[in-house]
């Protein structure tokens, strides 16, 4: 294919052929033995006007277009109309736009360049004979998945729409919950090969122009062959690569976009995929759940509470209970610490090994479970905590506490989602450090996270900002969430010049 | 990159290299010491441990309590030698209890005490008790009849002080600062053995009265309900008291449930006097059935002034003990004196002891009943 050819070098012979020609015939001959060799789907449906007879040519794709548009709105059309006999080329051309074509969408175009990105987008291509000009129509049409609620994603109060892979479709769902003129959706083609079509999406007035043209300049700058989901885009444009810690935030949902880039921040919709992405992300994004919004703002600022407490457990139970096991026994009661050492008294490895050991497990299990079929990924968990965890300790393996050590991280992992895979390799490296140095390895461990966190940036904001703000309208919506009508600003890094969210006349009225 | 990796191996080095705690060891490796004791110095240091070890595994686990003595020159090797017939590397940091003998007590507690406030995984919140009418290691093997192990036993019992005015608990911290402060003498609670069904049970209840280092002599549980009461230390407890009422003379059951103390010292040019008010707050416990009516404020009246009396009487024998007997003063009259006038405490400090044996002391006592259980009047019966 054309495209092939050119990744591979082979330039086409340009100055000759990348023109079309008036005959119909050396056209076609070049398309099907050059540009469209060796692609079946490629349809050519010849056919003729009325008197004054004229050849027409309508070529598409199989499959990505509309059959019954193409028949109603363009062959018939054609086939019924007389063109005048003393037009010809461009002004002919121009006719059949105009007067015969009923089409929305159609271009006019004059190299085989063109038609070919047309055809294998799902337009309709229309060469006539006598003419080097031929006509692109709109005419996509292919299956999409219908609007569903994200399965990553789910709610128990909230919108059940999520994203599909129809990129054309997800622009609207955002668009329908922003109803204003100043929400700006920018296209651009990505991917030398694939020619993604991805939407930058933002609220002019609200998102600070410096942080619009950041993201299209790394958009921009991206040289790939292929962007087939949107976590492609995402680690070419990231800020701090080598960091497990997410700098970009993706989301399923059309209602978590219009918050963020209500609040300032810039989406980036990828056709092909149901995963957006926001930016900038924030460290407190990662506990911040849409459903925060819609209950009750204790009810939510608990749950929140809940999200840290959880983070903080599924890093730290393995190395805390490491390092006060093995370096510091008096800082556990007496009678736990003797039952501890009751339960170890069989196990024969250390325990540093077992805890690595289940730790290794564990994941494995997960990893196992993730990417099953259901009903097999059930069986991996039934095998996982029955076989194993019962098995493990009855054959003295490993002790009864660790079991509960390994149950608590994983757990708790799960209630912050976004950062479980993260965890992971924070628990690891917290589980070494004490291993080493006990509860003075294990601070040590936080102090080195803590200096990583505070010295990101995700676009040109500070990683860590609003959790370690000390003004009380930046600390609003952190670890609590205060209700909306406390929530006069918005975020001070986000959104600089444009911070008033709630409206001075609507802010007397709740009072 | 390269800064990267050069500041991720200059963590590592400075973590490994510039500490010197490498105390990695297995949980399952350490036997836990839950109390000691101390029965001799002279010639050899024997030094008795109750260690709690676990038999079974898992759910099946139980505690069983192991006595341990050994001899040695001094504390820190004897508790060393421990090592051998352990097995185990002893772990001291969760002990609890740390008894001494009467006679060790006698000779002097700097000895004992010095080498356990060095060690750096002894805690100085350890109870400190000494041992009455028999050794430590006789109160380590009795058997209490429902926890598993001494240590255990007397930490539960102390814990209980708040409650019962029988003894004033002293941890490791509390006797030491005692030792060392201007002006005040240190009390420790005893343990007895008592018959419990066929065993030897431990109680605690009384005190040594010390003075510096040396135990000099005893406080029955009666007296250290009164020492609890004058430091301030008494929060609950009941006691039983002759009344008299209209005539008839009833023994009604009185129980603590609160008392304000101020003790205040009154310099009028050479001459120093304590001047020490108690107020109490009693309830009323029972009366045997007896006709007493406390919905009557003539007999509440009568009563508040017998046990006014009563305590007034109590608190006089108590200070002539401390003050001509022992000539200790463990309520701290001194350190009351070098806190609020300093002046006159420096003058008579070199010769506390005489002063303190010929200390006028004013006592007051106020008393309230303030609750009468759920019945003020008595139970009549039908004729």
């Amino acid at each position: 294919m054309f495209f092939w050819k050119r990744a591979k070098g082979e330039q086409p012979k340009t100055r000759d052929l990348d023109r079309l020609s008036t005959s119909l015939e050396t056209n076609l001959k070049w398309l099907r033995s050059n540009l469209f060799a060796d692609d079946d789907t490629i349809v050519y449906r010849r056919f003729k006007t009325k008197e004054p007879t004229r050849q027409c040519v309508l070529i598409h794709a199989n499959n990505m277009t509309k059959h019954e548009f193409l028949s109603d709105y363009i062959v018939r059309p054609l086939m019924i109309s007389s063109l005048p006999r003393e037009l010809h080329g461009q002004r002919l051309i121009q006719h059949i736009t105009e007067q015969v074509i009923q089409s929305d969408g159609a271009t006019v175009f004059s190299s085989y360049e063109k038609l070919a990105e047309g055809v294998v987008a799902g337009a309709g291509a229309v060469l006539v004979e006598g003419c080097n000009l031929g006509i692109s129509v709109d005419a996509q049409g292919w299956e999409k998945r219908s609007v569903t609620e994200p399965q990553t994603e789910s709610v128990v109060r909230g919108p059940r729409q999520g994203f599909t892979e129809d990129l054309g479709v997800n622009v609207s769902l955002v668009r329908r919950k922003i109803l204003s003129p100043e929400l700006k959706v920018r296209m651009m083609d990505v991917g030398l090969q694939t020619r993604t079509k991805v939407a930058i999406m933002y609220v002019e007035g609200i998102a600070p122009k410096e942080l619009v043209d950041e993201v299209f300049q790394r958009i921009e700058r991206i040289e790939t062959d292929a962007i087939l989901e949107s976590g492609y885009i995402e680690e070419f444009i990231r800020d701090s690569p080598n960091c497990p810690f997410p700098t970009i935030g993706h989301t399923e949902r059309p209602d978590r976009v219009a918050g963020k880039i209500l609040e300032g921040r810039v989406a980036v919709l990828v056709d092909g995929t149901p995963f957006a992405l926001t930016m900038p992300f924030l460290f407190v994004e990662a506990f911040q759940a849409n459903e925060d919004y819609f209950h009750h703002w204790m009810v939510a600022s608990f749950h929140r509470t809940l999200r840290y407490i959880s983070f903080f457990l599924t890093t730290s139970t393995p190395g805390l209970y490491l390092a006060l096991v093995t370096h510091h026994p008096q800082l556990i009661p007496m009678s736990l610490s003797i039952s501890i050492a009751a339960a170890r008294k069989n196990v024969p490895f250390p325990a540093m090994v077992e805890v690595i050991a289940m730790g290794l497990v564990f994941e494995i299990l997960r990893e196992g479970g993730v990417r099953l079929p259901k009903p097999v990924g059930q069986a991996i968990s039934i095998v996982g905590a029955i076989v194993l965890g019962e098995a493990a300790v009855g054959a003295s393996l490993v002790s009864a506490p660790m079991i509960i050590v390994v149950g608590v991280t994983g757990v708790a992992g799960f209630v912050v989602s976004k950062l479980n895979d993260t965890a992971v390799l924070i628990r690891i490296l917290l589980v070494f450090t004490s291993a080493v140095l006990g509860l003075y390895g294990f601070l040590f461990g936080i102090m080195g996270i803590m200096v990583q966190l505070a010295s990101m940036e995700s676009f040109g904001i500070p990683y860590l900002s609003s959790l370690t703000s000390l003004t009380i309208q930046g600390s609003k919506d952190t670890v609590i969430r205060l209700p909306w009508w406390r929530m006069v600003l918005r975020p001070r890094h986000l959104a600089p010049k444009n911070r008033e969210r709630l409206h001075r006349q609507s802010r007397s009225k709740t009072k | 990159m390269k800064k990267d990796l050069a500041r991720v191996f200059f963590l590592c080095a400075v973590t490994l290299l510039t500490t010197g705690c490498w105390d990695y060891t297995e949980i399952e490796l350490r036997d836990f010491v839950v109390g000691a004791g101390v029965d001799a110095v002279e010639p050899k240091v024997i030094v008795i441990t109750e260690m709690a070890k676990s038999t079974g595994t898992g759910q099946e686990a139980e505690f069983r309590p192991v006595v341990l003595t050994t001899e040695a020159r001094s504390l820190t090797s004897g508790a060393h030698n421990l090592a051998n017939p352990s097995g185990m590397e002893i772990f001291w940091a969760h002990a609890q209890v740390f008894l001494v003998s009467e006679e060790v007590a006698q000779g002097g507690m700097l000895t004992i005490l010095e080498p356990i406030i060095r060690a750096r995984d002894l805690r100085s919140t350890m109870y400190l008790l000494v041992a009455k009418d028999c050794t430590v290691e006789e109160v380590f093997k009795s058997k209490p009849p429902l926890l598993t192990g001494v240590s255990q036993h007397l930490t539960s019992i102390i814990r209980l002080s708040a409650i019962s005015a029988d003894f004033v608990p002293q941890q490791l911290w509390q006797f030491t600062g005692d030792l060392a402060a201007p002006g005040i003498s240190a009390t420790l609670p005893a343990v007895e053995l008592v018959h419990e069904g066929g065993n030897l049970m431990p109680v605690v209840r009384g005190a040594a009265v010390f003075k510096l280092d040396r135990m000099i002599g005893w406080l029955s549980k009666e007296e250290t309900q009164i020492l609890a009461l004058l430091k301030g230390e008494s929060e609950g407890g009941f006691f039983v008291m002759d009344t008299e009422i209209k005539g008839n003379t009833t023994a009604i059951t009185y129980e603590f449930r609160g008392s304000q103390l101020k003790t205040k010292p009154i310099v009028d040019g050479e001459r120093v006097e304590m001047k020490v008010s108690l107020s109490l707050q009693l309830g009323v416990a029972g009366t045997r059935g007896a006709d007493v009516d406390f919905s009557d404020p003539a007999v509440v009246r009568g009563v508040e002034e017998q046990v006014a009396r009563y305590f007034t009487r109590r608190i006089r024998d108590f200070l002539r003990l401390i003050q001509e007997d022992y000539n200790s003063d463990i309520l701290g009259f001194g350190r009351l004196l070098w806190r609020r006038e300093p002046a006159t405490w420096r003058k008579i400090e070199s010769d506390w002891d005489a002063v303190f044996r010929g200390l006028p002391v004013d006592v007051e006592v106020d008393c309230r009943i303030a609750f009468t259980g759920f019945r003020a009047q008595p139970i009549k019966m039908r004729n």
